[in-house]
């Protein structure tokens, strides 16, 4: 451990955790101009989602707080922020950093969960519900086929996305 | 040559080496080493009696070289010089070592094995005295007249410095008027003063006191003795050496007589040809015949060959009272030759369009800094008033955008520095003469670094102004009202903000004049990477550049605010009078001298020379041959390691003058340790030894100093030769590499020392036995370390394998 045992320094290096990261390389160079929030569409919305913050308590070393918050999943990716930082902080790719931390920590909100539970069992994104397989021969539709999901698992498992999610479902 | 009678004088600095070295012993030693004739022993030899028996030595025709083991040798050395120069010796015979911080002292507690060191040592001192040769001064000419290229508040001061010191000065400015952004900056932070306005010059006989400041145009700049003025002019080349510059300058017409204009303004009346005026802020348009504001120096309009009709019209021709058009002029050549070229090109906004989501080119409401102060200035284009250009009507809410293309790593990286003085000067400017006007500031960080510059902060903040801290995103136009809409988070508030404005004005970085790149290629000056004139040194010689003569200052090596660009200006003018005033230069020939026999015409060694000393010069048989210039050359040594064919040499270090220095300090070793020859550049390399001898830090006496200009001279043969000598382990030791005193030096020493590893590897020596260390004056603690270190490793390698063969 870079900065000894005592616990403020051991959160301060969570910093250190996200700039060695895929991604989250660039992360110091911040200096929280928030060129990203107001360029951000979805912090125009809502005050949970500021991409400024949630570099600012990264690199303040305040893990538990952006982890285990739901911040980080508000995210839609527009990438606005990375385009427009003029320090080339790469902020989207910062916070895909933070969501494989948080899913590894056994933190993610149940409707990505639910999108992983569907790709597991049928390969699908959305699940196939009664009202789509009536409401498409109506449409001129054909039924949907059976998917490859066979392969996919075992491409799911070669990456351990399947025993993530496992550890997901046992939590809740 | 006489014979050689070398007078080896060892000082024991009043006993206190004595106690550690056995004097007798190193003085029977000496006396032995053939050649010596005469050996002195005292407590001093720099000074007094010391020096007067070395002197009377000299001229009783006892000695021919002189040897001096003296304490604070880079001191002592300039007495000793001098005195043997005085004496009627060839002063480049001397040869003076330290036996105190290189010997007694880092070797104290072993004071058997120090005095071996002391033997090796002026062993080595010997031979080299015996290798040397006289060498010659040399005097160049100096031209006592100067260049100053450009004609903003830099070039006028600095040109105004040397005409009044009585030097002949050519002011040239690219533009038909001079002042440069000045003029069009109204105001200056933190006199709040014009900004035209300059120190009068002290041939004007109505200045009285020293505190005299005067307008551009009533200054009396242009009737200063010796100044020349060369207005719409551009330098295209510049040929020769230091101290005398063929300058070549394009001057374009201005097709109007300069002596027969009498400003009358009927030509501007009459010419029908109406254009934006750019310098303006296009808030008004100019005609063909022009001045930029009725105030402009030198007072004489001037005609836009761009946009004039010149014979289709000649209204202007018929109106003038005077016969002041010309519309016949022709661009002309002029040819200047001056001694000096001081360069203060200075700086411009950065290009704000590039910048697509501010819009700065969609809408006529954004604007910027510089533009703004046009409307500041009671003689710009509003007289004052502060409008929306789109409408012209009174801007009530105005939004300044700070670190536009500055602070940002897509653009400029740096803090153009003065951007964040020059919106707070303008938004207390707007706010004094309209206070009911609503403005912010978004900014990233206030910096008001110099005297007197937080008070425009406070002033700001007592006035009302508002700061946001954040970095706009973008600027948006309202469809309806046609306001602005500037996107910013206020990230102290943690708010998302849409500010309306009926004015946004942005703070563009500060980036190098237009045409600095090409300037800097006819001058042979480099750039950093920001594109701005390389100083020589930003610490100890910020105003000149690697070549003697050519100086910098303004906004050429970096944005300046008006007070920073005085003093710049003054100390450039001061560098150029020093280098001008004697009127030659005077050089000694510790410098390159080329074999030409040997030379091979393969032009490594004009590329290398970190002073374009070296050109190739065809000889009669269609073969070019390596000439060096003693007036550019350093005398580094670089091009000497760079030349594979051995054909260039150092005449004050020549390759046999090391050999032999080097066979001597591997003679003797007096330790059970293994031999190390450490190799030092005379700059930061020896200094630190020199400051880890002062400080008493201990290493093995195994560890043998070896002076040489600069590490950039090393061969790949010559680390051979030392092992081949007896060293069982070599230390380069030179400045960090993007600190040498020479440039490449220490970077091209540590290629060799790579190289030579390799070469190593093939020969079966354990690459480990060489190595480059790179040290500052002060790191004496790490030379200790470094000579330690190698020590303890060759060790553990145990004995080099002798080595066969040549």
């Amino acid at each position: 451990m870079k900065h000894g045992k005592d616990e403020k320094t051991t959160n301060l290096a969570f910093s250190d955790v996200i700039s060695s990261r895929l991604g989250g390389e660039t992360i110091n160079l911040c200096y929280q101009c928030g060129t990203c929030a107001s360029s951000c569409p979805v912090a125009k919305i809502t005050p949970r989602f500021n991409p400024r913050e949630i570099i600012k308590l990264t690199l303040s070393g305040e893990k538990d707080e952006v982890i285990s918050g739901d911040a980080i999943w508000l995210c839609c990716s527009c990438y606005n922020c990375q385009e427009r930082c003029p320090q080339k902080v790469e902020i989207a790719d910062v916070i895909y950093a933070l969501r494989n931390i948080a899913v590894k920590e056994g933190y993610i909100p149940n409707i990505f969960s639910e999108f992983a539970s569907a790709i597991l069992n049928d390969a699908r994104v959305v699940k196939v519900s009664k009202f789509v397989e009536t409401k498409r021969p109506t449409l001129g539709l054909p039924p949907l086929q059976p998917t490859g999901v066979n392969a996919l698992r075992k491409i799911l498992s070669a990456t351990g996305f399947d025993k993530l999610q496992q550890k997901k479902e046992e939590a809740t | 040559m006489d014979q050689v009678k070398v007078g080896v004088f060892l000082s024991d600095c009043g006993k206190q080496l004595s106690e550690i070295l056995d004097f007798n012993a190193l003085t029977d030693y000496v006396k032995k080493v053939s050649g010596v004739v005469l050996v002195g022993r005292s407590s001093e030899f720099w000074r007094g009696k010391g020096l007067q028996f070395i002197v009377d030595a000299i001229k009783d025709g006892k000695i021919n070289r002189v040897v001096v083991a003296e304490s604070l040798p880079k001191l002592s050395e300039v007495n000793i010089v001098q005195a043997v120069e005085n004496a009627g010796l060839n002063p480049y015979l001397v040869e003076v070592i330290d036996l105190k911080d290189h010997c007694a002292w880092p070797h104290r507690k072993t004071p058997s094995e120090a005095t071996e060191k002391a033997k090796a040592m002026l062993l080595a001192a010997i031979e080299r005295a015996k290798l040397l040769e006289p060498l010659e001064k040399l005097e160049f000419s100096v031209l006592k007249s100067a260049l100053v290229i450009g004609g903003g508040i830099a070039g006028m001061q600095t040109a105004v410095d040397l005409a009044d010191l009585g030097f002949e000065v050519h002011l040239v400015e690219k533009t038909p008027f001079l002042g440069g952004l000045a003029t069009r900056a109204s105001r200056f932070f933190p006199t709040d003063d014009c900004a035209i306005c300059i120190e009068s010059p002290v041939s004007d006989v109505k200045t009285i006191t020293h505190t005299s400041r005067k307008c551009i145009y009533r200054s009396g700049f242009s009737e200063i003795p010796n100044m020349n003025i060369l207005t719409n002019s551009k330098v295209v080349a510049v040929e020769g050496v230091p101290g005398n510059y063929k300058v070549t300058i394009e001057k374009k017409p201005r097709y109007v007589n300069e002596l027969k204009c009498v400003r009358c303004d009927l030509c501007t009346a009459i010419c029908p040809v109406k254009v934006p005026d750019e310098y303006n802020a296009k808030l008004k348009t100019r005609k063909a015949i022009y001045m930029n504001i009725p105030n402009v120096h030198p007072p004489v309009y001037v005609i836009d060959e761009s946009v004039c009709k010149f014979h289709d019209c000649a209204k202007c021709v018929e109106v003038c009272p005077t016969d002041a058009i010309e519309l016949d002029q022709k661009s002309e050549q002029i040819t200047l030759n001056v001694g000096s070229i001081i360069v203060a090109t200075g700086f411009r906004e950065f290009d704000s369009s590039i910048i697509k989501e501010y819009h700065y080119d969609d809408y006529p409401d954004v604007m910027t800094n510089l533009e703004l102060a046009r409307m500041i200035d009671g003689f710009g284009p509003t007289g004052g008033v502060i409008i929306r250009p789109s409408d012209r009507k009174p801007a009530e809410k105005i939004v300044f955008v700070q670190c536009v293309g500055s602070r940002d790593r897509r653009y400029n990286p740096y803090c153009s520095s003065i951007c964040c003085m020059i919106s707070l000067k303008h938004a207390t400017l707007i706010k004094s003469a309209y206070p009911d006007t609503d403005i912010s500031i978004c900014y990233i960080d206030i910096r008001t670094t110099g005297r007197e510059h937080e008070d425009y902060y406070e002033r700001a903040r007592e006035m009302g102004i508002k700061f946001i801290k954040g970095r706009p995103t973008e600027i948006s136009r309202d469809t309806e009202t046609d306001r602005l809409i500037v996107d910013v988070e206020d990230a102290l508030l943690r708010k998302i903000l849409e500010l309306d404005a009926d004015l946004v004005v942005l703070a563009p970085a500060m980036v190098p004049a237009e045409d600095t790149k090409e300037l800097a290629e006819i001058l042979g000056l480099e750039l950093g990477e920001d594109g701005f004139f390389k100083e020589y040194n930003a610490k100890l010689r910020p105003t000149e550049t690697k070549l003697r003569g050519i100086y910098l200052c303004g906004g050429a090596t970096f944005p300046k605010d008006a007070p920073t660009t005085s003093l710049h200006a003054h100390s450039a003018a001061i560098k150029a009078v020093k280098f001008l005033t004697t009127g030659k230069i005077v050089k000694d020939q510790r410098t390159a001298v080329i074999n030409e026999e040997y030379c091979g015409d393969c032009e490594f060694c004009p590329v290398t020379c970190p002073y374009g000393a070296i050109s190739l010069e065809p000889t009669t048989e269609e073969h070019f041959v390596a000439k060096i210039s003693d007036l550019l050359c350093e005398g580094c040594g670089v091009c000497v390691g760079t030349c594979p064919l051995n054909a260039i040499e150092l005449r004050h270090s020549r390759p046999k003058q090391m050999l032999a220095q080097m066979k001597a300090l591997m003679s003797i070793n007096g330790t059970s340790k293994p031999l190390v020859l450490a190799i030092c550049c005379s700059e930061c390399g020896h200094t630190a030894v020199d400051s880890s001898g002062m400080a008493m830090m201990q290493y093995p006496a195994n560890v043998r100093v070896m002076k040489v200009p600069c590490t950039g001279i090393l061969q790949v043969h010559q680390f051979l030769e030392a092992f081949k000598a007896g060293a069982q382990g070599v230390m380069v030791v030179g400045c960090k590499s993007d600190g040498c005193h020479y440039e490449v030096g220490s970077q091209k020493a540590e290629n060799k020392v790579e190289l030579t590893r390799i070469l190593m590897k093939e020969y079966g020596i354990e690459p480990e036995r060489l190595e480059m260390f790179n040290m500052v004056f002060i790191e004496g603690d790490k030379f200790a370390a470094a000579a330690q270190t190698m020590t303890e490793r060759l060790e553990k390698l145990g004995p080099l394998p002798t080595m066969g063969g040549s």
